[in-house]
């Protein structure tokens, strides 16, 4: 093999670093798009055995937002094996104790479950805020695109821009409007 | 030889039993433990092995089809495209191109397989397929001279 065919092998199999930013996204939909890039099957490459997987650094997974009533409806079981050992926490419970859980789970569930499962899911890194370790942040080489756009609050807009849009009615003089925090 | 009876000359089963099962020993020579050299126990291995390998002759065309279509969905998707459109759109230029060859091409020819996803993609528009609009604007710097219909 010439040095630039390895060079050219070295390459193609390197494995890249994704970034993906969880604010308000749904953990679920966003766990379809993660485990594509854990399991390389973004990749023209991809085969089964080839292990063409990359890493993915997964930030801001504390402001994960559930579709509808999901933080109150969704339990997750655990099971110590003891007798009564049973045990059911709610998503918002959950949340709480670890906010990395409710998407790691949602990334492990959506994988197959095979051997190659704990291998992928060392690729990923999840961390509750934007503090990422430096030696992990200078992998980084490319993002992830959201599924979801992040809205832009009413209190996020200038004055400026508030007053600029076009209104239909002018509120009567002793009306009150609640003010956002 | 003699038969002096109808049934003895039934179950007369060939000129010699050595070379019936060396034939089937050495389809079993690579299986493990006594399915390789215990007769009884080989013929049964050996056929069940011919079973597998009968029913494999079709899975494994199944198999390869699934895994052309995991790395074209991969392919499409790297230039912002849907492999369903791309199909479509292919067989519609009349570009009779199969899963195989457009995995090699993706591979191996990657600019090759971005010109063929423009084409494509050009084409979806102009033929107004499903789903086109949703991926955005089209490629531009298509120039067929009007072939492309």
């Amino acid at each position: 093999m010439s040095i630039y065919k390895r060079a050219q092998q070295w390459t193609t199999f390197t494995r890249v670093w994704h970034l993906f930013d969880a604010k308000w996204q749904n953990p679920f939909e966003s766990a379809k798009i993660i485990q594509k890039y854990l399991a390389g099957l973004h990749k023209p490459i991809y085969g089964p055995s080839a292990d063409t997987g990359d890493h993915v650094v997964v930030i801001n997974s504390k402001e994960i937002a559930l579709p509808g009533d999901e933080w109150q409806k969704r339990v997750y079981f655990h099971h110590t094996g003891f007798a009564g050992g049973a045990s059911w926490t709610f998503a918002w419970e959950l949340h709480e104790k670890d906010p990395t859980l409710v998407l790691k789970k949602a990334i492990y569930n959506s994988m197959k479950g095979n051997l190659y499962r704990h291998t992928k899911m060392e690729r990923l890194h999840i961390y509750p805020d934007a503090n990422v370790p430096q030696e992990i942040l200078e992998n980084v080489t490319n993002q992830i695109r959201r599924p979801r756009l992040i809205p832009k609050r009413l209190d996020e807009y200038s004055e400026e821009e508030v007053e600029k849009f076009p209104k239909l009615i002018d509120y009567p003089e002793d009306y009150v409007i609640q003010k956002i925090k | 030889m003699v038969f002096r009876t109808f049934p003895l000359f039934v179950r007369n089963r060939g000129p010699d039993e050595l070379w019936r099962k060396r034939r089937i020993l050495k389809l079993s020579a690579h299986f493990h433990g006594r399915s390789r050299n215990c007769y009884s126990i080989a013929v049964r291995a050996v056929h069940r092995a011919l079973v597998y390998a009968t029913k494999a002759r079709a899975l494994k065309k199944e198999d390869m089809r699934a895994l052309w279509d995991a790395r074209l969905t991969a392919a499409c998707e790297e230039h912002k495209f849907s492999y369903s459109l791309m199909r479509e759109s292919l067989s519609r230029c009349n570009i009779l191109l199969n899963r195989k060859v457009l995995t090699d091409l993706a591979i191996w020819e990657p600019r090759s397989f971005k010109s063929l996803v423009k084409l494509a993609w050009s084409r979806a528009s102009q033929d107004g397929l499903n789903g086109v609009k949703e991926l955005g604007e089209e490629p531009s710097g298509v120039i067929t001279r009007g072939m492309i219909k």
